[in-house]
């Protein structure tokens, strides 16, 4: 019986977040429903992550790698910059996450080589080389500030069906990597990350599930970032942004590393956090301050404060203290 | 071409090797990958400017300037102390959290310089002035002085570690942490000497480079980039090998940028980090 509910619990949550999302436009306005849409593909860019960081242990920094260049191929492959075949929308997204992946398994070969600190620096430089590539090469990639892609290449349906192309791909990759983390290809990713030996003495082939986690971590990425370009209509260097990557780090910590869960509900709240809360509060803290506080300010500040308060992630702690609570009764039971 | 960027790798590798023993130190000893150093450099040209608005009205320029670059070093010294204290102390045990504690440090602090001195690049006013050829390359007596600095702050941090018993403290503390503590050395003691001398240099060659060149609120991040690259260079904890690598790098970024364009410097940069460590995972002369 339990083992059943154990089963069926995930899909029923899925569902009743499916069926709350999918009844929000009829209650909150254009601008509102513009901003959740870009979080529930930014939910994306945290569960993604999650793979590579909570699941299989690797301390990847430069996952913005991956939506940027999401991003860019589809922002290419949308306007005249460079010659190419002309292609509907979810084509070159496809395509998008096509070439993530491809620099997925690249860098991911590289990170092979490398643990602890010097993979968190390399990682943490890969993006920085985008960005300044992006600006050297201007005239293909419209340097720092990007560049537009035309109207046409918008996703159909206006803000309502932007929201709802955003709600239906969020839950599909969500439904997918949820199917592959509890495969028995994420228990052996979890038993990479946890003893390397180990796992390989046990007859893992480490290496190819590693880069395997790379791959999958990098399409994801790859496509929410190219679904984003068409969301918004722009592409520019911050999708490769070091307070991008921050953000995500933030909303999977908030939420709890390798749970799952947390990289989704903690990358939705942080997203909407930072986006919205933060923005008004900000401009309400400004009315009273002689100095500027930007919006970023109170979210770098509040990522400092959660780390230091919890560095193992607040809900995991939460959870593990209910888990304990739950423990002790029963023993004091038994 | 070659004397040019001797000259000027070599004054530039000076200024950097500032920056990357600091930054080396820290991870020798305390374990610690430090995102918020370059934040130093910054702040250490961001203080002495303001020092120096100051200063100026009551006293002579010359005084004025040396007394606060002093203080801005000094200031930035207790700046980092406080962030290690009630920052990146807490989380210690967690490498990652490090990491990302101490980045997000690094990005408040940048936007709280762009919201004061906004988006424009900041020099300071030289030590002294004038110009010299040497090797038929015209260099300023500003990048001589900077030059004779660099080398004797590193050299009088060498005597110090080496030669004091404070010194032979970090040394024992960098080699085996537990075994320090056993034999009665204060480790917590030593992480903060250690925090405020890294800063202490970092803003050092903060304010020789804005002297230089210019200081801009995303110069933190980008001096990050080569600290980094001269690190995994020179081998992350090793401080003698980041000096040498940090006088590599600087012959490289000159030579990048007279040979091809100044864009293309840090790329190399990058580039050469990822190179080097695939080729060997933990660095050209480092420790595990």
């Amino acid at each position: 019986m339990r083992t059943l509910t154990e089963k069926t619990l995930p899909g029923i949550y899925f569902l009743a977040f499916f069926l709350l999302f999918s009844v929000l436009p009829l209650f909150l306005n254009q601008a509102i429903l513009y901003m959740l849409g870009l979080a529930l593909i930014f939910v994306v860019y945290c569960v993604s992550w999650d793979i590579v960081a909570g699941y299989t242990g690797q301390t990847n920094l430069g996952h913005t790698v991956f939506i940027g260049i999401g991003a860019y191929t589809t922002a290419l492959l949308s306007t005249s910059r460079i010659p190419h075949p002309d292609m509907p929308v979810f084509v070159t997204v496809f395509l998008g996450g096509v070439v993530a992946t491809l620099f997925g398994l690249v860098i991911g070969a590289i990170c092979l080589r490398l643990k602890g600190y010097y993979l968190a620096l390399v990682t943490a430089i890969l993006p920085l080389i985008f960005i300044q590539l992006a600006n050297i090469y201007s005239g293909i990639f419209g340097g720092y500030e990007g560049f537009s892609i035309p109207f046409s290449k918008a996703l159909p349906g206006g803000v309502v069906g932007n929201y709802y192309i955003a709600l239906l791909f969020t839950f599909t990759c969500l439904l997918i990597m949820y199917a592959i983390v509890n495969s028995s290809i994420g228990v052996k990713l979890r038993a990479v990350r946890d003893d390397e030996e180990l796992a390989e003495a046990v007859g893992i082939d480490v290496v190819k599930y590693k880069l395997l986690a790379f791959c999958v971590s990098a399409f994801f990425a790859g496509i929410a970032g190219a679904l984003s370009v068409h969301y918004k209509l722009t592409v520019g260097v911050d999708s490769f942004s070091i307070p991008l990557m921050l953000e995500i780090i933030l909303g999977v910590i908030a939420g709890g590393l390798g749970t799952f869960y947390g990289g989704a509900v903690g990358g939705f709240a942080i997203y909407v956090a930072r986006n919205w809360v933060f923005i008004q509060l900000a401009s309400y803290v400004n009315t009273l301050l002689p100095f500027h506080i930007s919006d970023e300010m109170l979210l770098y500040a509040l990522l400092i404060v959660l780390i230091v308060l919890s560095p193992q992630g607040l809900v995991t702690r939460l959870v593990e203290s209910i888990k304990k609570t739950r423990n002790s009764k029963n023993e004091n039971r038994a | 071409m070659l004397a040019e960027i001797l000259v000027l790798g070599s004054i530039i590798g000076g200024i950097w090797a500032l920056v990357a023993s600091g930054f080396s130190l820290v991870f020798g000893v305390a374990r610690i990958l430090n995102f918020a150093h370059g934040t130093y450099f910054a702040l250490g040209a961001y203080f002495a400017l303001v020092a120096y608005g100051a200063f100026s009205r009551i006293m002579p320029p010359e005084t004025a300037l040396i007394i606060s670059a002093l203080l801005s070093c000094l200031i930035v010294g207790i700046v980092s102390v406080a962030v290690y204290i009630f920052t990146i102390k807490p989380v210690r045990a967690y490498e990652v959290m490090v990491i990302l504690v101490t980045l997000a440090v690094a990005l408040l602090i940048k936007e709280i310089l762009l919201s004061i001195f906004s988006d424009v690049s900041i020099s300071i006013e030289p030590f002294i002035s004038g110009c010299v050829y040497i090797a038929g390359v015209p260099v300023t007596y500003t990048r001589i002085l900077a030059f004779a600095i660099a080398i004797s702050v590193i050299l009088a941090m060498d005597l110090f570690i080496n030669r004091t018993r404070l010194g032979k403290e970090i040394l024992a503390v960098s080699q085996d942490s537990e075994a320090a503590m056993l034999v009665g050395i204060d480790v917590e003691r030593v992480f903060l000497v250690v925090m405020f001398l890294s800063a202490v240099l970092a803003a050092v060659a903060g304010i020789l480079y804005a002297q230089i060149y210019a200081v801009n609120p995303m110069t933190a991040l980008r001096v990050l980039i080569y600290a980094f690259a001269i690190v995994i260079l020179g081998g992350l904890g090793s401080v003698r090998g980041s000096v040498i690598a940090a006088f590599i790098i600087g012959y490289m970024q000159v030579a990048v940028s007279t040979l091809f364009a100044s864009e293309w410097a840090e790329v190399v940069a990058m580039l050469a980090i990822i190179a080097i460590l695939v080729v060997r995972p933990q660095g050209l002369m480092g420790v595990e």
